[in-house]
């Protein structure tokens, strides 16, 4: 004859919930501070004034508008834009030659602007920003 | 008569120690990563095919009122350049890192000048951005 052994129940001590509570909002707490990020790298020349205008003239130049994109004078839309930027920076192969100068009109919204400097980006181009320059004349 | 009083000994419970280290490490690991700029409002613009980025030096946000942050703290665009050069200090090119945050609906005019005194300070830029869903609709 089999003698059933009676189960004894064992309580986890209730001093060390409080630890547990705390430890698992700190752990909480980290998840949430150190959440990884993502983003789009960009290498930009060195900000300098511009000096030789007609070395500048030689390299592509990209308008940025709220409506369009404006490559060496052609209005183009997106895709189309992104064909014709491949194709142009296809044949260059110096990097001085893959300059793109990007000019943006000042109401262009982050978004479009981000997305026209990832397709220059792709294509081999190197970004360049032309901005106006600020100058406070006096008029007496 | 003096009666000698009993000494009593307080110890700290050994196996409390572990608890105590690991909360400790917990508190420099917060310290060390977390940047305090959770007081920004801002919200990331979307884009296809971006990375995750590596951990930066310093960290430049532009809010919803088009302000412009350096870790949290605000600053002008014209200040930008001396203050990040200084954050960067002497770092070798490719760890110099700089985040930049730019909320979706900002222009042009609020975000080009904060992008040139990155560039200025030698900052390696990296545009923080929320991934883009590609449909995959026919």
């Amino acid at each position: 004859m089999k003698l059933k052994r009676g189960k004894m129940l064992v309580d986890p001590p209730a001093s060390a919930s409080s630890d547990i509570a705390f430890i698992l909002i700190i752990f909480f707490l980290v998840c949430a501070a150190v959440q990884p990020e993502t983003g789009l790298a960009q290498v930009l020349p060195k900000t300098e004034e511009k000096k030789e205008q007609r070395e500048q003239s030689k390299n592509i130049e990209v308008s940025i508008t709220p409506t369009s994109i404006v490559l060496n004078g052609s209005p183009l839309q997106l895709p189309e834009f992104t064909r014709r930027i491949n194709a142009a920076l296809q044949k260059k192969t110096r990097d001085a030659d893959r300059i793109v100068v990007v000019k943006s009109a000042p109401n262009t919204p982050y978004p479009i602007w981000i997305r026209v400097s990832q397709v220059i980006e792709q294509a081999g181009g190197i970004l360049t920003l032309e901005m106006e320059s600020k100058r406070t004349i006096t008029v007496e | 008569m003096k009666l000698p009083r009993k000494k009593l000994t307080a110890s700290v419970p050994a196996f409390a120690m572990g608890d105590i280290g690991f909360l400790l490490l917990i508190f420099f690991v917060i310290l060390a990563r977390a940047q305090d700029d959770s007081h920004i409002q801002w919200q990331p613009a979307k884009l296809a095919d971006i990375k995750m980025a590596a951990a930066p030096l310093a960290t430049v946000a532009i809010d919803s009122g088009f302000k412009t942050y350096l870790d949290g703290k605000e600053i002008s665009p014209d200040e930008l350049a001396g203050a990040l050069s200084s954050v960067l200090g002497d770092a070798p090119s490719g760890q110099r890192n700089v985040f930049l945050k730019v909320h979706k609906e900002a222009k042009a005019s609020h975000f080009e000048p904060v992008i040139a005194a990155i560039s200025e300070a030698g900052g390696d830029l990296v545009h923080i951005l929320e991934p883009e869903e590609i449909s995959t609709n026919p």
